[in-house]
This record gives C-alpha cells, structure tokens and sequence, in this order.
C-alpha cells in the first residue's frame, strides 16, 4: 500500500514523467491483461493458453512472456487488480455499517455485487485457488490479508463497542466468517444465486457465528 | 460389407453407460452369447480397475490438472481408447475415484455414528475425526477433488465437492437427533449449520496440503470450528 501511494505521489508532481517506451510496455501490458481476462471468463484458467492470449491481444507469445513469467503470473495480476478494488469497496462498505452485524453484512454485500457480473473469473479463481501449485500464492495475495483485517477491526470494533465480548476477534472466528463469504460463492456460480440472495445467507451465517460471543 | 445391426454391441454400449454413469444396472446386460460376453464382461471390469487404480495414484501426486487421461491410460497399460469406451471424462473417472473410496468411509460412518451417545457438538466433531483420519493419507486427492469442482469441463451431471449429499445427511441426522434431545436449538436453519460445516471441514483441508498438518492437527482445528458453530445452534436460555 505504502508504496503504490508513492508512486502515484510522484506521478501527480510530474517529477518523472515517463518515457515512450515505458508507456509503450505500459499498453502492451494492459492489452494483453484484457486479453487475458476475456479468455479465463470465457475458457477458465486451465482452458486458455497463453498462446490464446497472444492471439487475442494482437501479438507474439514472446511479447507476452516479456511481460509475464507465466500464466499463474498473468492470472494472479488479474486478481490482484480486482481485489484491491474490491477491498477498497469493502473498507467504504464497512464505514456504512451501523454495528458490528450490519458492517460484516456490507462487507459480503460489496463483494457479491462485485463479483455479479464476473462469476466466470471467480470460478477460474476458486479453481486455481484450491490447485497444488498456484493456490497458496493466489490465497495468500496481499489484498487477501487487507480482506481479513479488515474482518477482524470489524469485530474489533464489535468488542470496543460491547456488542461483543473480549476475544472476539479471534483469527479463527476471522478465518471463518472469510470461509462462510466465499463459500457462498458456489450458490451463486452453480445456482444462480442474485446478490441479494448471497446477502440474506450471509448474513444468517454471520449471527451463527457471532452469536456465542454477542452480549446481550 | 453390410453386417446386421449387432445387438451384443448395443448392450455393452449400454452397460458402458450405466457403469460409466456410476448408476446401479437396472438392467441386466442380456447373456446373448454366454461365455464370449462373460469374458469380455470380465476384460471391461479389469479395464476398469486398472484405470482407477492407477488414476487414483496419479491424482494423489500430480493433481486433476495436472494428469492427462493419456497418462492415466500409459500407467494403467490400456489403450486410450478403452479408457474412453469405460469413462465420458476425466472428471468421470475422478468421480469414481472418489466414490468408491468414499463408499468405505460412509459405511465406516453409517456403522459408527448410531452408537455416539454425548451432546450433538461431540458426535459432530467424532464424525469429522473419522474423516481426517480416514482421508489424511490421500489428502492431495481430494484437493484435486475440491479443484475439479470449479473445473470448466465439469458435467453439470456431476456431484463435486460441498454438494455430497451423503454427508450432509448424516450431518442432519445429528443435528435432529440434538433437536430431540434438546441441545439443538429447533429454530435454526440446519442448511445453514451444515454449509457452515462444510466450509469449516473443506478449509481444514488447506491446513494438509499446504501446512503438512496431519490428522491429530486437522481434527484439533475442526474441533474449534466446531465449537464455534455450536454456539450458534444451541438453545438460547
């Protein structure tokens, strides 16, 4: 975080602009990561090649590998992108709640609407998210923490509050309302589940799971 | 040359499909021609075995992914194409894979769980023991199983991970069985107690295969998760 900040610092105050040939690799990496993020919705992760991907974007497989180290590396940026986004929507999601219930509930809420319209990418995610070689590295993806602190200042918050008693916000108790949130997923990529349907569960999960610490 | 159309053939296409489908025959494959089809019966079962034997193994060290049904056919040593004359897809045969080791867990399950007397969190938490215990040494397996189930060429046939209905039953019995002897709060939604397991229970598997947690570590950690959804299914005083 600390550095991204940097980097858009020195950006605004123009003090490196940066060269054609840098923005020349800048769009050729953004052409191939559209590229690549229509072919794992429309083929998952395992169905495109990075062959595939070149095509699409326009250019040599060697231009793609100049680029990225591989397709877990390629895919792992698109995720990373789209989770630090959505951390960030969380994190706003989370400063609406009122209580520590209704925060969690908006937390979800931000990323089953996120998600809606890309379940594809989301399922091509679970899939290499659970895989022996590129999972721990995708679960382990720096927004993934921001994801779970964020959890945890929740029920921080919960315990500040009296809502909850000391020792709520456990890493287990975090680790699991993270596993209740996404497992939901499955509702929504196997059944069609709308958001809101994804809410309301998620939000029975959430008083399941908090009720042997809630103060009444 | 023209050949009658051959009526042994169309039943073993249809025996192929029903054992391919996993679904007990219903019907009894016709003894057209006695012993040829007796051994040929027996040749098909063999093929069988051998694939999901040596499927077995190479999902276990290599992943779903990452094993070809090429592979599969080179270890078992049967041709390509009588692997796919038994099986419709490599998920098929993941399938069966998973089954049939499942199969003996269930029975395990189905034999134990009767006699458990304690509170539901305890037969909840034997039960989920039994698991790991049982599925401790494969655990590669089954992370190939949980993997697949995301896979883009999965049948929509096909009953992956978290959609095993089996356990969820058994699960539901034990939460009934708490209803009626008091320590299961009776309004709570059971679905969502038993989706709360199963993320619980898919989660520890993360400890196995990228922590080297064994059984006793896998079953300590269930036990907390465990725990913790209890109090949210017992009875409010």
């Amino acid at each position: 975080m600390m550095h991204i900040a940097q980097i858009q610092a020195s950006d605004e105050t123009g003090v490196k602009a940066p060269t054609r040939r840098a923005l020349a690799k800048q769009q050729t990496r953004a052409k191939v990561l559209a590229a690549a993020r229509r072919l794992f919705s429309e083929q998952g992760y395992e169905g495109a090649t990075i062959r595939d991907i070149a095509a699409a974007a326009g250019m040599s497989t060697g231009a793609v590998f100049a680029n990225f180290a591989d397709k877990s590396d390629l895919f792992r940026e698109i995720m990373t992108t789209d989770m630090l986004a959505l951390a960030e929507a969380m994190t706003e999601a989370a400063a609406q709640g009122n209580g520590v219930e209704d925060s969690l509930q908006k937390v979800f809420a931000a990323g089953y609407r996120f998600y809606q319209t890309q379940l594809p990418l989301a399922r091509a995610a679970f899939s290499v998210g659970w895989s022996p070689e590129d999972g721990p590295a995708l679960r382990n993806a720096p927004p993934v923490q921001t994801m779970l602190n964020l959890i945890s200042s929740q029920l921080e918050r919960g315990v500040q509050g009296g809502e909850l008693a000391d020792g709520a916000a456990s890493p287990l108790r975090t680790q699991m309302l993270f596993d209740a949130y996404l497992s939901n997923y499955d509702h929504a990529i196997f059944q069609g589940w709308a958001p809101e349907a994804l809410q309301e569960r998620s939000r029975d999960q959430i008083r399941i799971l908090l009720a042997g610490v809630r103060r009444s | 040359m023209t050949s009658p159309p051959d009526l042994t053939q169309a039943d073993d296409l249809l025996t192929d499909k029903l054992l391919a489908s996993g679904e007990p025959a219903a019907i009894a494959p016709v003894p057209v021609t006695g012993v040829i089809a007796g051994v040929r019966q027996a040749q098909k079962e063999n093929t069988r075995n051998r694939v999901i034997e040596a499927a077995r193994e190479l999902f276990d060290t290599q992943g779903y992914q990452g094993t070809t049904i090429r592979e599969i056919a080179r270890h078992a040593q049967v041709s390509v194409g009588s692997v796919f004359t038994t099986f419709a897809s490599k998920y098929e045969i993941l399938s069966q894979v998973m089954r049939d080791r499942l199969d003996g867990l269930y029975a395990e399950l189905d034999r134990v769980m009767p006699h458990l007397r304690g509170a539901t969190v305890d037969r909840l938490r034997t039960m989920f023991a039994v698991h790991f215990a049982f599925e401790v040494r494969h655990k590669k397996l089954f992370l190939a199983y949980i993997s697949a189930t995301y896979d883009w060429t999965l049948p929509s046939t096909a009953t992956p991970m978290g959609r095993n209905l089996r356990l969820q039953d058994i699960m539901r019995e034990s939460l009934c069985k708490g209803v009626a002897e008091g320590d299961v709060d009776p309004s709570v939604d059971q679905q969502e107690i038993i989706d709360l397991l199963m993320a619980a229970y898919v989660w520890v598997y993360r400890l196995a295969a990228w922590h080297d947690a064994d059984a006793e570590e896998m079953t300590r950690v269930m036990d907390r998760q465990i725990g913790l959804i209890a109090a949210g299914f017992s009875p409010k005083c």
